[in-house]
């Protein structure tokens, strides 16, 4: 159990990282440079910047639209996202554990906010999940991966509470530990592939969203020519 | 703002069909619309085609992309969407419209998804899939307000646009508009009422009359002046339909003197490419600007007209030029400008009813023109009301997206589309509804009609023609004229 501990949060998270992070690098890199060839196409190079910073800033920072529709389930959203972040990222013990696998560390939180957010982040999950089961359109829209991904960040979460704040026997400690470090490894993995990509890709939305409104100059011309419709009535 | 789901009777009534049975049968397709005779072999497979060909020279695979990346199927769109709202059918779920298209992209045009669907043999394009896209993507009105509400920045409404782009290429799309578009590019009127030009010089001189005996003062309608300083586009159906904006809109160039003029060569700002095809759109956006460059006018002036605004604002650049392309208006912008600059004056004691005004989403949901109306008019309106929600986020008139121009689904329009607005308009108490577009006039009226709401409509220079203050010095009879001509009598 020691050496399969050790394998987890030794070789086999730094691979989940790089896998992690080699991903994200590799989606974000294929926007930014689709981004460019688009604007190369484009007939209109102009692109209004203050609307795209103003709606990327908007939902960088989601507060302004909450009550808008759906705001308990926002604000569950939100809170749960908190969570989500700053947990794996500033928990001392996680900081510890970023150190010895990357090298270098930051400022944890003070303890007693792991108690809270730690619990927080896993009630709000499984309101998220009640909510995409139990609210009708959203029920309906949601893929298999919707509902397991949610189900999959509460393994580290309630696994680390465990190991952290409850009592249990040294065997039971390892047991639980290594669920947890597993089930976190394996999401960094998992972050490039699905859904979760938009971690990385959520900045470039509204650039890409205006930039796609910037249609190429003369398209008539050419797509008559590939579809084989030159001269075809309207 | 929310509404209550239709009834099951009113459901009846709103997706009744009015296509024979036959047509359904030879076309083997059940959409609500009326379409050409097209052909109907292996339409999975012209449609991949089609796809194929407007992805190699589009700049939508960047958002294709981007959004199978991104989706989160969080359903904050579906509580936007006045038409799911309306039908309560989940199959009207913008991100659940959007995946019909995006489902097929991923299949046929990602590594993935072609890897995936071999291996299991599954999720080839089907006609099944063709004919649900194909209903889903009209029951749109294309208002794009789920975008705003999007937290992944999904672009539901360019996915609506880009599938009926890709349908009409395989001869799917609203009879209506087809015809419509095929008389303006290669018709011998030239535009898409077929309105001929004697025709049009008839009825400007007409309303020039009308506007003497009604004001007293001398206001033409330019034609074919070259060097003007802009080139008129209205909704060419304005012509025959809303005679009161455009002289709304001579009055307020006569107030100010400055030089706008009427192409006989071409003088319909109407573009519903924006609404089924890019080719379409690109071909009468040229129009625009080869008419402005005939008349060597200083720039393009759209008439009150939300989808040609804005397809001529955002196209022209695109299409005709870049950064040196023709400077584009709205005749609001125009009107708002020499208000503000002192060179029209508005009476404030005429209009004393209470006067609420539409946002046309292809103006407001960019931010574009927003405050500049509601400045006009509460500075001559006694009484003016806003609506909740409104602005960028406001509430779509039901017939966006091109509908309104298909008079075969005007129940759906107006029981399901408009249902949701024709609540706002009602809660809003107002007598007199502002619309300052071709398409949200059309429909509206016929939401006041089928809804039964207590108000009437018009546009923003229609009423602002009633308060439009000359200075005496216009006037063809003095003011002491006419009190000698009525003693006389």
């Amino acid at each position: 159990m020691e050496s399969l501990l050790e394998f987890a949060r030794g070789p086999l998270f730094r691979f989940s990282i790089i896998i992690m992070i080699l991903g994200l690098a590799r989606l974000f890199a294929l926007d930014l440079y689709s981004i460019f060839r688009a604007h190369q196409k484009a007939g209109d190079k102009s692109l209004p910047w203050g609307l795209i910073i103003s709606r990327s800033i908007e939902w960088l920072f989601p507060v302004k639209r909450i009550a808008h529709n759906r705001p308990i389930y926002s604000i569950f959203s939100i809170l749960f996202h908190i969570g989500l972040l700053l947990v794996p990222l500033f928990l001392y013990a996680h900081i510890q554990l970023w150190e010895k696998g990357i090298g270098f560390s930051w400022p944890a939180l003070p303890y007693s906010w792991d108690y809270w957010l730690t619990i927080s982040t896993i009630v709000f999950a499984v309101l998220l999940i009640i909510g995409r089961i139990f609210n009708k359109s959203s029920s309906f829209i949601s893929r298999k991966q919707d509902f397991l991904w949610p189900v999959l960040l509460l393994i580290p979460f309630v696994t680390g509470f465990v190991c952290s704040h409850l009592s249990v026997s040294p065997s039971n400690y390892q047991f639980f530990m290594l669920i947890h470090i597993l089930s976190g490894d394996m999401i960094f993995i998992l972050m490039p592939f699905t859904k979760i990509a938009h971690c990385v890709l959520m900045p470039l939305s509204q650039v890409i969203c205006t930039l796609a409104w910037k249609f190429p100059a003369e398209t008539d011309d050419k797509i008559c020519t590939t579809l084989n419709k030159k001269g075809a009535p309207v | 703002m929310r509404t209550n789901p239709i009834t099951p009777e009113e459901r009846g009534k709103a997706f009744a069909t009015q296509r024979k049975p036959e047509a359904l049968k030879k076309q083997n397709l059940d959409v609500r619309y009326h379409i050409e005779d097209f052909d109907t072999n292996d339409r999975p497979g012209r449609f991949l085609e089609a796809f194929a060909a407007i992805l190699k020279h589009s700049n939508y695979k960047m958002a294709l992309d981007h959004f199978i990346r991104m989706s989160a199927k969080c359903s904050r769109c579906a509580t936007t969407c006045q038409v799911y709202q309306a039908t309560g059918d989940p199959k009207d779920i913008p991100c659940y419209r959007s995946e019909l298209l995006l489902s097929v992209y991923r299949r046929h045009f990602t590594l993935g998804g072609m890897l995936k669907g071999r291996l299991l043999g599954s999720g080839y394009l089907t006609d099944e899939k063709i004919q649900e896209m194909a209903d889903s993507f009209w029951n749109c009105t294309a208002c794009r307000r789920c975008v705003l509400e999007c937290p992944s920045g999904i672009d539901h409404g360019l996915i609506t646009h880009l599938g009926r782009y890709i349908l009409s290429e395989i001869g799917i799309a609203p009879r209506a508009l087809v015809v419509s578009t095929r008389e303006q590019l290669e018709g011998k009127s030239g535009n898409t009422s077929a309105v001929p030009v004697p025709a049009l010089i008839d009825t400007l001189e007409f309303l020039e009359e009308d506007m003497l005996e009604e004001k007293n003062v001398e206001i033409k309608f330019p034609i074919d002046v070259e060097g003007a300083d802009y080139v008129f586009f209205p909704a060419v159906s304005d012509f025959l339909m809303e005679a009161e904006t455009l002289m709304g809109i001579a009055a307020v160039f006569k107030a100010t003197g400055d030089k706008w003029t009427t192409g006989t060569g071409y003088f319909d700002g109407i573009n519903y490419g924006l609404f089924y095809s890019d080719r379409i759109l690109e071909r009468v956006v040229k129009k625009l600007d080869v008419e402005t460059k005939r008349l060597k006018g200083k720039a393009i002036l759209i008439g009150e007209f939300g989808h040609a605004s804005r397809s001529a604002k955002y196209f022209i650049p695109t299409y005709c030029g870049g950064k040196d392309a023709l400077p584009v208006i709205n005749i609001m912008e125009y009107t708002h400008k020499v208000w503000k600059e002192g060179r029209l004056k508005l009476d404030p004691n005429i209009v004393t009813q209470k006067v609420a005004y539409h946002d046309p989403c292809n103006l407001a949901r960019q931010r574009w023109i927003i405050d500049q109306p509601r400045e006009l008019l509460k500075a001559f309106c006694k009484n003016y009301v806003e609506m909740t929600p409104s602005g960028e986020d406001n509430i779509c008139c039901g017939g966006g997206g091109g509908t309104v121009s298909i008079d075969e689904v005007r129940p759906y329009r107006t029981t399901v589309g408009g249902k949701l607005k024709a609540d706002q308009i009602r809660k809003s108490g107002c007598e007199i509804l502002i619309a300052p577009c071709a398409n949200c006039k059309k429909q509206l009226k016929e939401l006041i009609e089928d809804q039964k709401l207590p108000c009437e409509l018009m546009g923003l220079h229609d009423l602002l023609y009633r308060a439009i203050i000359f200075p005496d010095s216009m006037k063809v009879k003095k003011a002491d004229e006419s009190e000698s001509s009525a003693e006389g009598i």
